[in-house]
């Protein structure tokens, strides 16, 4: 089946769909904190949030083939870094985000060691006792007099003062402040920043050689290091920076106020979480774990509604009437497995093959040939074959 | 002063010994072809130069520089490169930009730049012009954006040469290029190989059991047999010495 629509890459349609995509996104940002309700403000972030520690895991897991289920860990760095840092030292919160970043990258890098010797499993059970040990170090007793052991920190956030100053344009305030009154849209701004900064470093580092030699390493590691790419050097870097971009968000939990060595998101729950999130959105694409985030977030909400049998949708109730319990978490496991079986590439790719049906997309002509690129008839773009040099 | 120098080089796994004392020199400008029956070490020996296996003895020179203290992924920038027998390429990536990972030991965009973007998209766009010239060259062009997952093994063989073009190397190491191609693309292939080794200025190592091609294209043949050499002359001369007919060529009928 012949697309309906073509458009050439680098060309006028292509830009204007992009420049209205992005208007969408910045509306969109505009009107959550503005219009939206405070429950919405609240989702937003955590959505966010989830979505910063996806988008860091799938740096390592998705582009460069390194499986970790520790990054609730380097998420939990990130938090109590913060928390120490304002509550012991009196430190701005957002001060701590350039510490949180360089000690997560120092321990990811050092956490990258073994990854040069051992893949797959072995390197999934290395990575998942970096998640199980976490809680239990920071409760551990000897250094509770840091991190308050297993009562956690308070007042790890902002200081909330009717002194504090707010920024206004012409009355239209979409920041928030921190007078205290309207401080939800406050986090959810240092949210959309750190999960921007997030997606430039992994946008930059996909489309250029390095992210080549991170797929490179994932699909054949051998032919990577004959093609030149330094594995040990490569490696070791990825790990450190997915650890350090990891630890942004959750320093951002730890704004809000409290951290405890038993929040979920700082446990191994949280590294099996990111890594759902991932693989719903798609591995290895860079929309991947955004659309994945804003579609988990949606259906834990949705779901965690569904408390009492009532509450369930009339559609589903049959199905549900023989548990005593809530069946939240049985829907949301059944969605997962939904979701995996139309699209098994996640959402991202599930969107580029729907998409692909109807607008194919021409890539520029790469190299002197003066051959025009033509028109794809399955959705794969080609050039008009040339003579091949074998058969001259 | 040949090209590559190899001295007595020994490569035990547990107990076999797959490279037992090997020597031989390679020529600048050379086209070499190394054959030997199954087993014989040949690409054991590709290994050893591609700094994949660590030889237990020996040395290997090129340009006088001692490789086995280079590391493995320094190799390419010494100019060297090499296909794969049984492919090694990334099934993921479409045909152009497996040629662009080809490239990757000529760029100069590591972390810092890539993330800061700063040249970044020139690089890009220089080596994807690079490699879709070499596409086009090697009759690959209307291939460029196909994944290169699930193409026929002869197009996957000639984009693993395409691969190791993009280094610009000096030095290429030709893997059993002609396995798996059908009888009428053998020649094509021949012509494609002495071509490159033309225009790119290339010594060529090319193990292959295609017979008629290996004589037909090497200036030199090494014959090896149980991880020893124990033959080396010109085509000419290999045919003709018992040594091999015995061990390998068989007598003709």
């Amino acid at each position: 089946m012949k697309p309906l629509f073509t458009i050439k890459a680098g060309g006028p349609t292509s830009w204007a769909v992009r420049v209205v995509c992005a208007a969408a996104l910045v509306y969109v940002l505009l009107w959550i904190p503005t219009s939206g309700s405070n429950s919405l403000i609240d989702t937003a972030t955590t959505a966010l949030t989830l979505m910063g520690a996806a988008l860091s895991l799938n740096l390592l897991l998705g582009f460069t083939g390194q499986i970790s289920l520790g990054h609730s860990a380097f998420f939990g760095i990130g938090a109590y870094t913060t928390a120490v840092c304002v509550t012991r030292w009196g430190w701005s919160p957002l001060k701590t985000l350039p510490i949180a970043f360089a000690v997560a990258f120092v321990v990811g890098a050092l956490v990258s060691l073994p990854a040069l010797r051992i893949k797959g499993v072995y390197l999934a059970l290395v990575t998942l006792t970096l998640g199980v040990v976490f809680p239990q170090f920071i409760k551990w007793p000897k250094i509770e007099w840091l991190t308050g052991g297993s009562r956690g920190l308070t007042d790890t956030g902002f200081k909330f003062d009717k002194n504090n100053r707010t920024f206004e344009l012409f009355g239209w305030n979409p920041w928030g402040n921190l007078r205290g009154e309207n401080v939800k849209p406050f986090y959810f701004w240092i949210a959309v920043v750190i999960v921007l900064i997030i997606y430039l470093i992994c946008r930059g580092l996909v489309k250029s050689r390095v992210g080549r030699s991170l797929v490179a390493i994932r699909d054949n590691s051998t032919a990577a290091a004959v093609m030149g790419v330094n594995l040990a050097l490569t490696k070791g870097l990825v790990f450190g920076l997915s650890a350090a971009m990891c630890a942004l968000p959750g320093s951002l939990t730890a704004m809000k106020g409290t951290v405890t060595p038993d929040t979920a998101l700082l446990t191994v729950i949280g590294s099996i979480t990111f890594l759902i999130v991932m693989v719903v959105g798609g591995a290895g694409t860079l929309w991947g774990p955004i659309i994945g985030a804003i579609v988990y977030q949606f259906i834990t909400e949705k779901t965690g509604d569904w408390v009492e049998p009532d509450k369930i949708p009339s559609l589903l109730r049959p199905f549900f009437s023989w548990s005593k319990t809530p069946p939240a978490a049985g829907i949301f496991g059944l969605s997962l497995v939904v979701l995996m079986f139309v699209a098994p590439l996640g959402l991202a790719g599930f969107w580029k093959q729907v998409v692909g049906r109807v607008v194919a997309v021409v890539p520029k002509p790469a190299g002197s040939t003066t051959l025009e690129p033509t028109a794809p008839s399955d959705g794969i773009p080609t050039w008009q074959p040339e003579e091949p040099l074998a058969e001259q | 002063m040949p090209l590559l120098e190899v001295q007595d080089v020994t490569v035990r796994f547990g107990g076999i010994v797959a490279l037992d004392g090997l020597s031989f020199e390679i020529e600048e400008g050379h086209i070499c072809g190394l054959i030997g029956p199954n087993g014989a070490g040949k690409t054991t020996m590709f290994n050893v130069v591609s700094r994949i296996y660590q030889p237990t003895r020996g040395s290997v020179r090129f340009r006088d520089e001692e490789l086995l203290t280079v590391p493995a992924h320094g190799i390419a920038k010494l100019g060297i490169a090499r296909t794969f027998q049984n492919l090694a390429l990334f099934p993921s990536m479409t045909l152009l930009e497996n040629v662009m990972v080809g490239a990757h030991s000529l760029g100069r965009i590591g972390f810092g730049r890539a993330i800061s973007r700063i040249g970044a998209a020139s690089d890009n766009r220089r080596t994807r012009d690079h490699a879709g010239d070499l596409l086009h060259q090697l009759g690959l062009g209307a291939l460029a954006f196909k994944a290169a997952d699930g193409l026929p093994f002869g197009t996957l063989k000639r984009l693993e040469i395409a691969r190791a073009l993009a280094a610009q190397p000096k030095f290429l190491l030709l893997d059993e290029p002609a396995a798996g191609l059908p009888h009428g693309e053998v020649d094509g292939l021949a012509e494609t190989i002495r071509g490159i080794r033309d225009q790119f200025d290339l010594t060529v190592l090319l193990v292959e059991h295609h017979m008629s091609m290996v004589m037909g294209i090497s200036d030199r043949v090494v014959v090896m047999e149980f991880g020893r050499k124990i033959a080396d002359g010109t085509p000419a001369e290999i045919q003709n010495d018992e040594r091999v007919i015995e061990a390998y060529l068989g007598a003709p009928a």
